[in-house]
Formats: C-alpha cells, structure tokens, sequence
C-alpha cells in the first residue's frame, strides 16, 4: 500500500512526467497500464542499482504512458525491498530492481523466506564486470604484487559485505595461499576511501561503479573476474589468465511478482526489450562499461539468473 | 588571491536571474522537506534530482545545493514550535529549543536558529573556500576507528541530557541502544529480536522511535494537562526577533566550537549534519559557560546544534568536490547530478571545471543568506500557529507524527510502532525519565555498531587501536574526559557536603 508521502512521491512522479512530455490522460483507452507504476530500488539512492532504475523507468513512461515514479527501499542487502514487491498484489503495478547481491542470498545454504520462484524476471537490464582494485599512487602496482605481497602479508580488501559475492571471491583467492582479510563497508564512499586513504590494500567493485576513480588516477585496477580481458583494460590480468575458474558477474535485474497476469507480464518484457535498445540506453551502458550485450529478456534471463545462482553455490 | 577571483566569477554566474530563481526554489523547497517529517533531507534532494535531466549543470548544481543547505534548517521550525523533530539532527535543537518556546519566547527561539544557521554556513563557506586541500588530506586519514570515536562522542553527550539522574540517562540509552540493534545485523545478517515478525526483521526506524518519543508522547502529555481549549499563547503581538548584538557576543564562544566542530565532521564520510548536532550539543554541555542551564531553554543549547548542523555542508562539499567522495546521502545526489552531466568531481575537478566548482562554492554563500532571508519572514508566519487552540494544534501534531511514520517503509505495523513508542515517551516524562537519551541511542546506535564491527573484523578484535591511532586516540580521551568528569563532580560534591 502506499501511505500519504508515498502517494506524494507518485503525484511528484505525475508532474515530473508531465513536465517531460509524458501524458498520463493518454492512458484511459488501455487496459494495462492505467496508473503509475511504482518501480521500488532495492538499494539507496545515487548507487549503481538507483541509477540503473531511474534510466530504465525515464525510458519505459513514454513507452507505457503512465508515470513510474522510483521508490528507494534499501535494507538487508536488497531483501526490504525485494519483500515490499512480494507483499503486494501480483497485478503488475509494482517492479523492482533486484541485484546479483540480493540473488546471491539463494545460494546460500540458510533457507531463505523466499525462493525465485516468487517472482517474474522481466529482463537482465545491465551485467559488468567486477575486480580488484588499489590505490592509484600506492605500492602495489600490479597483480603480481598483490600475489607477492598476500604471500607473506595479511591485505585487506574492503567489500560490500560478508557472505557477498565480494566476501565469496576473496574465499576463493585465499584457496591460492594468499593472506586476505574481507573488511565490510556497506557504505561505497567509505569502501573508496578506505582504499584510497590506505586503510585497505585492496577494493572489490564493479569497473563501471569506480570509472571516476579510475580516470581521476585514484585507484587502478589489478585482476578482473573475467574469462576474457576486458575491453577498458586489456592489459589487466583475469582470473582466466592466472589459471582461476572464477568468474563472478554482477548484474541487475527487473522483476515483477510471480502470478502477474500474462498481459501485463508480456507488455511490461516487449516494452523494456524495446527501450534497452535505444541508442540513450546503450549509451548508458558504455557510460558504466557494462557488457554491451547485457541484455537479456523474459525466458533468457530466468536461465541467465538461475545459472548464476547455481555458480555461486558451487563457490559455498 | 586566484581562488577569490574565481569565486568572484562563481558569485556572477549564481547571480544570473535563471540561477538565482533557481536558487530561490531550492530553498523553499529545502525547508518543505525539512519541516515535514518523514521527508528526509535526502528523500527531497532525490525527488529534484529527476527535475535537473533537463537544466543545464550549474542550475542543476544550484538547485540541489540550495535544498541541501536549507534542508538543514528547516526542520527547526516543528522542532520548536511542535516538538517534532523534521530531521534526526533536529532533536537535540528542540531539548533547548521546545523549552523556550514553552516560556513564552517562540519568535526569540526561531531567531536564534536563523541567526546560528547564518553564522555556521558562511564559517563553513569560508573554510570550504580556503581550506579544502588541507581538509580533503585529513579526510583520507580518517578510518572506522576514527568514525567509531566521533559517533562515540556524540553517544557521550548522554551526560548532559540526562537531567538531574545519570543512572536513568544511561538506563534510557540503553534501552535506545536495545532498540536499535532490532533487525538484521548489518555485518553477519544475523537476526535479533525479531521473534518472527517480517516488519522487525528490517529493524526499527530511528524516525519511529524519534518521532512517536517526542511527537505523539507530548500530545499524550497535553491531553493528560487536559489544555485542549487554550492556545499554547497568544502571538498576535509577536514579531520575529533576532537576538540582540550583546546577546550574541556573549554566546561567540558556543560559535566559534560548533562551527568548527560541524565543519570537520561534515569532513567525515558517513558522520553529516545529525552526528555534528549531537556531538556539538554535548561539547557544550561539557565545556559551555552557561553548562548547568543546558536543557531549559537557553540560547547556546539552540546555537550549538544548529550551527554545527549547517557548517556541516560546507564540510561534506569538501570530500565530494575534492576526491569525488560523496560523504552523505545528499552529497551522494548531487556527485549523480555531476555524473548525469559527464563532469566527474575530483582531484582534476577544480581545474577540468573549476568555473562550476566555485560556482558551487558562490551558491552556498548565497544560499545560506538566502535561506536566512526566507526564514526571517516565515517565522512570523509560522509563530502565529502557535494562536490555535491546543487540541486543534495536536491533531495536527498527531497527523504529522503518522505521515512520518508511513514515509519510510509505508506499512500499517510501523503505526502501530510509532503509538508504541508516543505511549513510551509519554510514560518517560511522567515518571521524570529522560527520553533524550533513548533517541540518541536509537540514531547513533547501528553507526556505532557498524563502525565498531568494521574496526574489529580489520584489527583482528584489538581494540587498543582505538587509543593507539592519534586522532581516534585523541577524540576518545575527550569521550573519557566526558564521560568521567561527571562522575568525578558528583563525587567531589557529595565529599564537600560530608565534609561541609
């Protein structure tokens, strides 16, 4: 339900729209959709989950003629939100943007209160590619002096989380003989700093998340989690090339409820493949040196999802 | 002398009619988010963020700087006149704030505020002007046991809000402290006190505890007076009142700490306007001239916080602006402003678009003045809400309490919550229990916890590096300082009487 702040926000969202162009009163003659779409992000606003959704919801109003006014619901790696989706009525007036780090809890043994089957992936909106990075003027230059360093000295690598997919690659990495310690910053500008201060060795993130890092000289990165060099950064180790089969991509989606009618469901995929090939989308996605082909709608990315999920078991 | 020039071009740029209509709308609506509680500080800048796609940078820029200073100040009005704190960095304006009003001296309070406001944001101005090189360094130094100290700090003001009764004050922080860790442990996802209830697992809203405590507890305390009929007090006569010139040189002092204070928590990423007020507050308690009367509606107990809340913006644009580094959630939205208009702060900022940079710093001057100017004449406005009768202005109280309440997660359990905890505050003012305290600890609370676990998970559980680090060790001896001196009275004092 949405309480009188939430219906402001909706209004708020209505006049947005129409300050854009948009014409609700267009709508009348539809069946689906005939009013806002409430589309909730599952993390704060300003991040990287918060800046996918604002894109996508910009692109999708004029498609489906109704305002999607954004609804920040952060809280326990993406579950608050994710149960605000699930506790509403499966009608396809609610969305949401659902990350790899929310997805990742179903790969953990401790059962959780709810299952994929709960709900609907609309699409694969944006996957990128993840690694290690240092500071930019620090001592350690390359992979091989993280490996040379990690050998003899405790690193420490600053992460969203524990039990992550950040925390899982670390896990890994320790499997090499390597002194790493996982330190969780939930906060992004505190994990930076803690990097850039030198307060940690070494930063898990997404290349795209720390592009102005990266082009401000302030951090640099050492190894991706790739199978293949990344295209930025072809000179950049991957955990193919020092002999790992680690290969973590971070990824966000957009679901609906599980049982949204079939109508709705179909329209809400046809419009999001349509819009996630706008040359404004596109751009967006080199903006955040994403894979280019990271789009996957409906059946592709319930299989895309579910493979990740069994790969992140087999790192448990 | 270039960096004066260059703020000379940022002060012409601000003051572009389209910048400065721009500017002016961002302050109204700065105030609108921060009166309203609920609609936090960071919920409007997100809401105008959508509202800048279309506007070039520097009015985009503008606008959300404009909201972000005023945000700051806002919400001293219902903290004041109603007891609703806008924001959690309004609370500890309203144990002094509240208090005055009571006795008569509204327009006195609001002016106080205003006055304050003005004195810390162009101090901070000023500093981020000349100072943020030095500042940007000292931010990169700063780790969790460094955050941990600060919030620490701001934990320790306890001693000042308990009144008469340390004992009862920190029994109220504890249970505050209790509330807080409802919820999903935010390191190992632990759940704790959750007895199975889904509403719970996400924890309990600090606004719930903050807003339902004070808010609904005093509208419980008025129907108990049974003051339905009368009006708080009659202001037909009142007219906003600045302090006077004596008035204000008798509290520089208060300034002069909380300005720099505010400033260089602002500095901390994570810390922000809320724990600046806190910790400012406490300082005063400790070390302010006029420490004993802190809490019965005297000028430094309003001066304080609020100075130190708004120098904190001048703070937070420091990291943002000079390290990319958004060190609070509306400097988060205005770094995604930068980045929406393909400019990326940082280091190379200043010199790739120093002409926006300093026409940020040009806007803060402005706006800070600005926001002063529209508050002037809005208190006198809004003082004459106090003309209504009691029950009329409670059911409004009431209203706003339950807006708050549904603003964040827009659930039915967290009313239910918010009368919970209104019955709370209710029965702690009649028994003579603080309620300051709980509040405190229901805030600072899980940023205590989570700086602490950081710190350590990285230090392997020593916590000698608390002391052993210069400045996390220097801020603890201060936390010690407070935290014992205290005791240390009590003791000497009941020595005197013995011996007396």
């Amino acid at each position: 339900m949405i309480g009188p702040i939430g219906r402001g926000v909706a209004a708020c969202a209505v006049s947005i729209s129409l300050a854009c162009g948009v014409a609700p009163n267009k709508a009348a003659a539809q069946t689906y959709p005939t009013r806002p779409i409430e589309m909730i992000v599952t993390w704060g606003p300003g991040g990287g989950a918060d800046q996918t959704g604002r894109m996508i919801g910009k692109l999708l109003e004029p498609e489906l003629k109704v305002s999607i006014p954004v609804e920040n619901v952060a809280g326990a790696s993406g579950v608050t939100g994710l149960t605000k989706l699930l506790g509403g009525q499966a009608e396809g007036y609610q969305i949401a943007i659902v990350t790899a780090d929310t997805l990742a809890l179903l790969a953990d043994p401790k059962p959780q209160r709810w299952s994929l089957n709960d709900l609907s992936p609309i699409a694969v909106l944006i996957v990128q590619n993840s690694g290690f990075f240092v500071k930019g003027d620090g001592p350690l230059k390359t992979w091989a002096d993280v490996e040379a360093k990690a050998k003899t000295t405790e690193l420490k690598v600053a992460v969203t989380g524990l039990g992550t997919p950040d925390d899982m690659a670390v896990e890994q990495l320790k499997k090499r003989g390597l002194k790493l310690l996982s330190v969780p910053f939930a906060k992004p500008a505190e994990r930076y700093v803690a990097v850039i201060g030198g307060h940690a060795d070494l930063l898990y993130e997404q290349a795209g998340d720390v592009r102005s890092f990266i082009e401000n000289k302030q951090l640099a990165p050492v190894l991706f989690l790739a199978n293949a060099p990344v295209a930025q950064f072809p000179k950049v180790p991957t955990t193919k090339s020092i002999g790992m089969n680690l290969v973590l991509d971070q990824f966000r989606t957009i679901m609906a409820k599980a049982g949204t009618p079939p109508g709705p469901y179909k329209l809400l995929t046809e419009k999001v493949a349509q819009t996630t090939r706008s040359p404004e989308y596109v751009k967006f996605l080199q903006d955040q040196w994403a894979d280019p082909k990271s789009v996957l709608v409906g059946d592709a990315a319930v299989r895309y999802i579910r493979e990740q999920i069994e790969a992140l078991k087999k790192l448990k | 002398m270039e960096p004066l020039i260059h703020l000379a071009h940022g002060f012409g740029s601000v003051f572009q009619p389209v910048n400065l209509v721009v500017l002016v709308v961002g302050l109204v609506l700065g105030l609108i988010v921060a009166v309203l509680p609920g609609l936090t500080l960071v919920m409007g800048v997100v809401l105008a963020l959508p509202f800048t796609y279309g506007m070039g940078i520097v009015p985009a820029l503008i606008l959300l700087t404009a909201m972000y200073v005023s945000g700051t100040y806002g919400g001293a009005f219902t903290s004041i006149l109603f007891r609703i704190p806008g924001e959690p960095m309004d609370v500890p304006l309203l144990w002094d704030g509240y208090a005055m009003a009571r006795a008569g001296e509204p327009a006195l309070a609001l002016g106080w505020t205003l006055f304050s406001a003005l004195a810390g944001g162009l101090v901070a101005a000023i500093a981020m002007v000349l100072l943020s090189g030095p500042v940007a360094d000292l931010a990169l130094r700063l780790s969790t046991p460094e955050y941990f100290a600060v919030i620490l700090l701001g934990l320790a003001s306890v001693v000042t809000l308990g009144g008469s009764s340390l004992p009862k004050a920190l029994i109220s922080l504890a249970l505050g402290l209790v509330i807080a860790t409802v919820g999903t442990d935010s390191t190992y996802g632990a759940m704790r006190f959750t007895f199975d209830i889904p509403l719970l697992e996400d924890g309990i809203e600090y606004i719930l505890v903050m807003v339902g405590a004070y808010g609904l507890g005093e509208v419980l305390s008025r129907v108990e007076q049974r003051t339905g009929g009368d009006s708080v007090q009659k202001t037909s006569t009142i007219s906003t009142k600045l302090p006077s010139l004596r008035a204000i040189t008798a509290v520089k002092g208060t300034f002069a700490r909380s300005s720099i204070l505010g400033f260089l928590i602002g500095v901390i990423p994570g810390a922000g306007a809320t724990i600046a007020s806190f910790v400012s507050y406490g300082i005063e308690g400790q070390y302010g001239r006029r420490r004993q009367e802190l809490g019965q509606g005297i000028a430094e107990g309003i001066v304080a916080p609020q100075t130190a809340a708004t120098s904190s913006v001048g703070g937070a644009m420091v990291p943002l602006l000079t390290l990319g580094i958004p060190g609070s959630g509306a400097t988060a939205i205005i770094m995604a402003a930068f980045l929406l208009h393909g400019i990326q702060p940082g280091p190379h900022v200043f010199f790739k678009s120093g002409d926006i940079v300093y026409t940020i710093f040009a806007s803060v001057f402005v706006a800070v003045i600005g926001m002063c100017i529209l508050g002037y004449f809005a208190i006198k406005l809004l003082v004459k809400v106090l003309d209504f009768p009691e029950a009329i202005t409670s059911a409004f109280v009431v209203m706003f309490c339950f807006m708050g309440a549904m603003a964040s997660r827009s659930t039915v359990g967290d009313l239910w919550l918010i009368v919970a905890f209104g019955i709370v505050g209710f029965l702690f003012e009649r028994y003579r229990f603080p309620i300051a305290p709980m509040v405190l600890g229901a805030i600072l609370g899980p940023l205590a916890e989570t700086s602490f676990m950081t710190t350590m998970i990285s230090f392997h559980n020593d916590w000698t590096v608390f002391f052993t680090r210069p400045i996390s060790g220097s801020i603890m001896a201060v936390c010690l300082a407070a935290l014992l001196y205290p005791a240390y009275r009590e003791w000497r004092d009941r020595r005197l009487v013995r011996v007396g």
